[in-house]
C-alpha cells in the first residue's frame, strides 16, 4: 500500500486512486450524489406542481385532458424498454461481450430518440393549438377551425362546424383555451368539490359569474408546468443520448470488460434516473384528474 | 552543515515549483493549485464587495440621501449582497481551505475527481464573470433576495443576466460538494477511520450535504424567475394566477441552509484552532461532529422564519419558530464544547487563535440575536430593520470571515511555505475585532429603534449611531487590508516555514511545507486519534523542535 503511487499502471486507473475498486466505488458514489442533486433540481418543479394542483384541481384536470395519454403512454413504454436495454448493456459489459454491448447501446439510443420524436409530435400539436403558455410562441393564424389535439382540419370541420363553435383565431400567437371548462366547474361547484382558491379563482369578483378568462389563466399554469417539467426532462434525455454516443465509441473500442466497466454502470444510473423521472411525470401530467371529465 | 540542509530543502519538489507556466496552472488537476487560484479569485471578489460596502456606509454617514440617488443606492446594496453572498461567502472556506486541506488531512493524493474540481473553478469564473459583466452594464436593484413580483415584473435592471451568473455559480458549489463527499467516503488513508477525521473534515462533509441538497433548488428557482421575466408564463405573477410567495418558499429553502454552507466550514476551522492552540484534545469530539450533521439536516426545516410577515399561516409560522429554536441547540453544543476545550488547556495566543476567540464571542452574539429573530412576535417588530442586518453580519462576518481569516493564517505556512509577520497578524486580528463590533453593534440598536434596511435616507435622530457604524467600518477596512499587505509581503520576504511550525499532530503537518504534488512521499498510515497531543502518535517531536529552532 505504501508505495502505490509510483508503481503499477492498471489500464483506466487514475493516479489519485490506489486500485480499481476504490476508483469504481468513488465513481458510483459520485453519480449517486449527482442524482440526489438532480432530485432536488426537479423537486422545485414538483413542489410548484403540488402547490398549484392542490389549488386549482379543475383547471388542471381540464388541461391534463388535452394531453394525449396515448402518446404519453407510448413514451412510458419506450422508456421502460430502454431501461431494459441499458441494464443489459451493463450486463454485457460485465461479461466483456463487446458486440452485444454495442447492440444494446444502439438500441438504448434508438429508444431515446423515439421518445424525443414523440415529444416533438406532442409539442408541435400544442403549438398548433395555442397551448404553449408564452405569448407569441404559438402558431399565428387569423382564422382556423377549432381542432382538438391531433385532429386534422378536415375532421375538425366535420365534427365541430356543425356545433357552431367559434373559430380558432390567434393572430398574436397567444395562449388560448378553447376547450371549455364551465360545465366541469359548475358540476364541481354543485357537488362542493371546489377548493377555496377555485371559489375565488374562476369567478368574476363582481358578477360572481364563471369567467372563462380567469379559468384560462389557471389552465395556463398547468401548461407552463407541463412544458417546464417535460422540457427539463427532455433536456436530460438529450444529455443522456450524448453520453450514450460517447459510451458507444468507448464500447466499440472495447474499453469495457469485467475488470473495468464503471463508466457503463454510472451512465446506466443516469439513464435509469431520467426514466424514473418520466415515470412520475406521466401520471401527474397525463392521467391525474382525467376521470372528472369522463 | 545546517546550511547545506536548508539549501537541500529549498530545491525539494513541491506543488509550487512543479511547473511555472500559465498552462501548468490553468490545466492543473492538483487540488492545491486549484485552491490557490480560488484564493486569488475570491480575494479580488471580496475587495469588490468591500468597495460596495464602503459605498453603503458612506451614504449612511448623513441622514439625507446625498452620495447616491436612491435608485443607485438600491443597486449598491444589491451588488454588495450578491457579490458577498454568492461569490465570496459560499465558496470561500470550502473552495480555498477545504480544497487545499481535505485530501491532505485524510492522507489522500488528491480529491476523488480532480478534473471536476478544475471544472468547478472554471464554472465559478464563468458565473462570476457574467455577474460582474451584468453589474457593469447597469446592475440589479432587487436586493440579493430577488423577491417577486418586483424582480419578475417591475424591475428594469439586469435580473436575468445576474440570475444566470448565480445559476451557473451554483453548479460550481454542487460539484465541490459532490467531490468532497466522495473523497471523504473513499479516499481516506489506511487507519483514518471516520472518528479519527479532523473536525474540519466533518464540517465540510455536512456542508457538502447542504450544497448538494439545497443549491439545485435555488438553481431551478432562478430559472423560473428568468422564464417569468422573458416569457411571462405567470408562475409568480398574481395577476394571472401565479403566487409570489411560492418564490419566497423556494428561495429560502435554499438560502436558509446556504447560511450553513457559510458557517459550518468556519466552525470546522474554529474546532481545529481551538483544540490545537489549547494543545488539548477537543472536548466532546463526537458531539461536535454530529452537531454539524444535525445543523445540516435541521437547517432545511426552518426556512419559514424569513416569511413570518409574508402572509404564511400563523400555524406554519409557529412550527418554523419552534424549529428555529431547535436548530440553535447543535450550534450551542459547539460553543460549549469549544469553551470547555479551552479550560485547563495550554492556550497560546497566536494570530489564528485570536481570530478563533473572536469568532466565539461574535458568533455567540450572532446566534443569540438569531433566536430573538426566530421568535415570531419579536420578529414582527424587527423584520426588515437594521437589527436583521446586524444579526446576519455577526454570523457572516463575525463567523465566516473570521473563521476564514483564522484558517488562512493558520495554514498559510503550509500553503505557501512562508511565515507571515506575527506582529502585524495580531494587530490586524484586533483591528478586525474592534472595527467589526464598532460597525455592527450600533446597528442592533438602530434596528431596535426602527431604522429600516435598504433605505438611503433615515431620520436625523439616528445619525450618531450611524456615524459610529461608518467609523467602525473604516477600522474594519484597515484590519482587512493589512493581511493583504503582510501576507503578500511574506511570499517574497517572509522566513521559510518549517514543516510543522505549530508543533501539531495533524496529518497536514507531517508533510513538507509547501506539500509535494502528491501530498505525501508515502501514503501515511494513521495510528493515532485526532487531536492526540501525547508523544506516542508517531510524530518526531525532537526533530520538529530542532527544525523550529533554525527558523
Ligand atoms: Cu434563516
Amino acid at each position: 500500500m505504501a508505495d502505490t503511487h509510483k508503481t503499477h499502471h492498471v489500464k483506466g486507473l487514475q493516479h489519485q486512486f490506489d486500485d480499481m475498486q476504490q476508483q469504481q466505488e468513488s465513481a458510483t458514489i459520485g453519480m449517486w450524489m449527482f442524482l440526489v442533486q438532480e432530485i432536488m433540481f426537479f423537486g422545485g418543479l414538483f413542489t410548484a406542481y403540488l402547490v398549484y394542483r392542490s389549488r386549482y384541481p379543475m383547471a388542471f384536470a381540464a388541461g391534463s385532458n388535452h394531453l394525449d395519454a396515448f402518446w404519453g403512454g407510448l413514451n412510458t413504454l419506450v422508456l421502460i424498454v430502454s431501461s431494459l436495454t441499458m441494464a443489459l448493456t451493463v450486463y454485457y459489459a460485465q461479461k466483456s461481450n463487446r458486440a452485444m454491448q454495442v447492440v444494446m447501446i444502439l438500441l438504448t439510443m434508438f429508444f431515446g430518440l423515439v421518445f424525443l420524436g414523440v415529444k416533438v409530435i406532442e409539442y408541435s400539436d400544442k403549438y398548433n393549438h395555442g397551448l404553449i403558455p408564452v405569448t407569441g410562441w404559438n402558431k399565428k393564424t387569423s382564422k382556423q377551425v377549432v381542432a382538438l389535439p391531433f385532429e386534422t382540419k378536415a375532421e375538425a370541420k366535420e365534427t365541430h362546424d356543425s356545433h357552431k363553435e367559434k373559430p380558432y383565431v390567434n393572430p398574436n400567437g397567444d395562449f388560448q383555451w378553447n376547450y371549455g371548462g364551465e360545465d366541469l366547474v359548475m358540476l364541481a361547484k354543485e357537488k362542493g368539490w371546489l377548493t377555496e382558491a377555485e371559489k375565488i379563482g374562476y369567478f368574476d369578483p363582481i358578477t360572481k359569474e364563471f369567467d372563462p378568462k380567469r379559468f384560462e389563466n389557471k389552465v395556463r399554469i398547468f401548461y407552463w408546468l407541463y412544458f417546464a417539467m417535460t422540457g427539463l426532462h427532455a433536456l436530460h434525455m438529450v444529455v443522456g443520448i450524448i453520453i450514450m454516443t460517447w459510451l458507444l465509441w468507448k464500447a466499440w473500442q472495447g474499453s469495457f470488460s469485467a475488470e473495468y466497466y464503471s463508466p457503463v454502470e454510472i451512465s446506466g444510473l443516469y439513464w435509469h434516473f431520467v426514466d424514473i423521472v418520466w415515470i412520475f411525470l406521466f401520471p401527474l401530467l397525463y392521467l391525474l384528474g382525467r376521470h372528472f371529465l369522463h | 552543515m545546517e546550511k547545506v540542509e536548508v539549501r537541500a530543502e529549498q530545491t525539494k519538489p513541491n506543488y509550487l515549483n512543479n511547473g511555472y507556466s500559465v498552462w501548468s496552472w490553468l490545466f492543473t488537476k492538483d487540488h492545491k493549485r486549484i485552491a490557490i487560484m480560488y484564493l486569488i479569485s475570491i480575494s479580488v471578489i471580496f475587495l469588490i464587495g468591500g468597495i460596495y460596502a464602503a459605498g453603503i456606509r458612506l451614504e449612511l454617514l448623513t441622514p439625507q440621501s446625498d452620495l447616491f440617488e436612491t435608485g443607485t443606492y438600491n443597486k449598491v446594496f444589491t451588488h454588495h449582497g450578491i457579490i458577498m453572498v454568492f461569490l465570496f461567502l459560499i465558496p470561500a472556506i470550502p473552495a480555498v481551505l477545504g480544497n487545499f486541506l481535505i485530501p491532505i488531512m485524510i492522507g489522500a493524493r488528491d480529491l476523488a475527481f480532480p478534473r471536476i474540481n478544475l471544472l468547478s473553478l472554471y464554472i465559478y469564473w464563468l458565473g462570476s464573470a457574467i455577474i460582474l459583466w451584468a453589474l457593469l452594464q447597469g446592475g440589479v436593484d432587487t436586493g440579493w433576495t430577488f423577491y417577486t413580483p418586483y424582480s419578475t415584473t417591475f424591475s428594469n435592471t439586469y435580473v436575468v443576466a445576474t440570475g444566470l451568473g448565480i445559476f451557473i455559480n451554483g453548479f460550481s458549489s454542487i460539484l465541490t460538494g459532490l467531490n468532497f463527499i466522495v473523497t471523504i467516503h473513499t479516499m481516506r488513508a489506511p487507519g483514518m477511520t471516520w472518528f479519527r477525521l479532523p473536525l474540519f473534515v466533518w464540517a465540510h462533509y455536512a456542508t457538502s450535504l447542504v450544497m448538494i441538497l439545497g443549491t439545485p433548488v435555488v438553481a431551478i428557482t432562478i430559472l423560473l424567475v428568468a422564464l417569468e421575466r422573458i416569457a411571462r408564463i405567470g408562475i409568480f405573477d398574481p395577476t394571472i394566477g401565479g403566487d409570489p410567495i411560492l418564490f419566497q418558499h423556494l428561495f429560502w429553502f435554499y438560502s436558509h441552509p446556504a447560511v450553513y454552507i457559510m458557517i459550518l466550514p468556519s466552525m470546522g476551522v474554529i474546532s481545529e484552532l481551538i483544540s490545537n492552540f489549547s494543545r488539548k484534545r477537543i472536548f466532546g469530539y463526537e458531539f461536535i461532529a454530529f452537531s454539524s450533521i444535525a445543523i445540516a439536516v435541521f437547517g432545511f426545516l426552518v426556512w419559514g422564519h424569513h416569511m413570518f410577515v409574508s402572509g404564511q399561516s400563523i400555524y406554519a409560522g409557529l412550527v418554523f419558530s419552534i424549529l428555529t429554536m431547535i436548530v440553535a441547540v447543535p450550534s450551542a453544543i459547539k460553543v460549549f464544547n469549544w469553551t470547555a476545550t479551552l479550560y485547563k488547556g495550554q492556550v497560546s495566543y497566536d494570530t489564528p487563535m485570536l481570530y478563533a476567540l473572536g469568532f466565539i464571542g461574535l458568533f455567540l452574539i450572532g446566534g443569540l440575536t438569531g433566536l430573538f429573530l426566530g421568535a415570531m412576535g419579536m420578529n414582527v417588530h424587527l423584520t426588515d430593520t437594521y437589527f436583521v442586518v446586524a444579526h446576519f453580519h455577526y454570523v457572516m462576518v463575525g463567523g465566516t470571515v473570521l473563521g476564514y481569516l483564522g484558517g488562512l493564517h493558520y495554514w498559510w505556512p503550509k500553503m505557501t511555505g512562508k511565515l507571515y509577520s506575527e506582529f502585524w497578524g495580531k494587530i490586524s486580528a484586533m483591528l478586525v475585532f474592534i472595527g467589526f463590533n464598532l460597525t455592527f453593534f450600533p446597528q442592533f440598536i438602530l434596528g431596535y429603534m426602527g431604522m429600516p434596511r435598504r433605505y438611503a435616507a433615515y431620520p436625523p435622530e439616528l445619525q450618531v449611531l450611524n456615524i459610529f457604524s461608518t467609523a467602525g467600518a473604516s477600522v474594519l477596512g484597515v484590519g482587512l487590508l493589512l493581511p493583504v499587505i503582510y501576507l503578500v509581503h511574506s511570499l517574497v520576504w517572509g522566513k521559510k516555514a518549517p514543516d510543522n511550525p505549530w508543533l501539531l499532530p495533524g496529518l497536514e503537518w507531517r508533510t513538507s511545507s509547501p506539500p509535494p504534488t502528491e501530498n505525501f512521499e508515502q501514503t501515511p498510515v494513521v495510528t493515532w486519534e485526532a487531536y492526540d497531543f501525547s508523544d506516542e502518535n508517531g510524530l518526531d517531536v525532537e526533530k520538529v523542535k530542532k527544525e523550529l529552532a533554525t527558523v
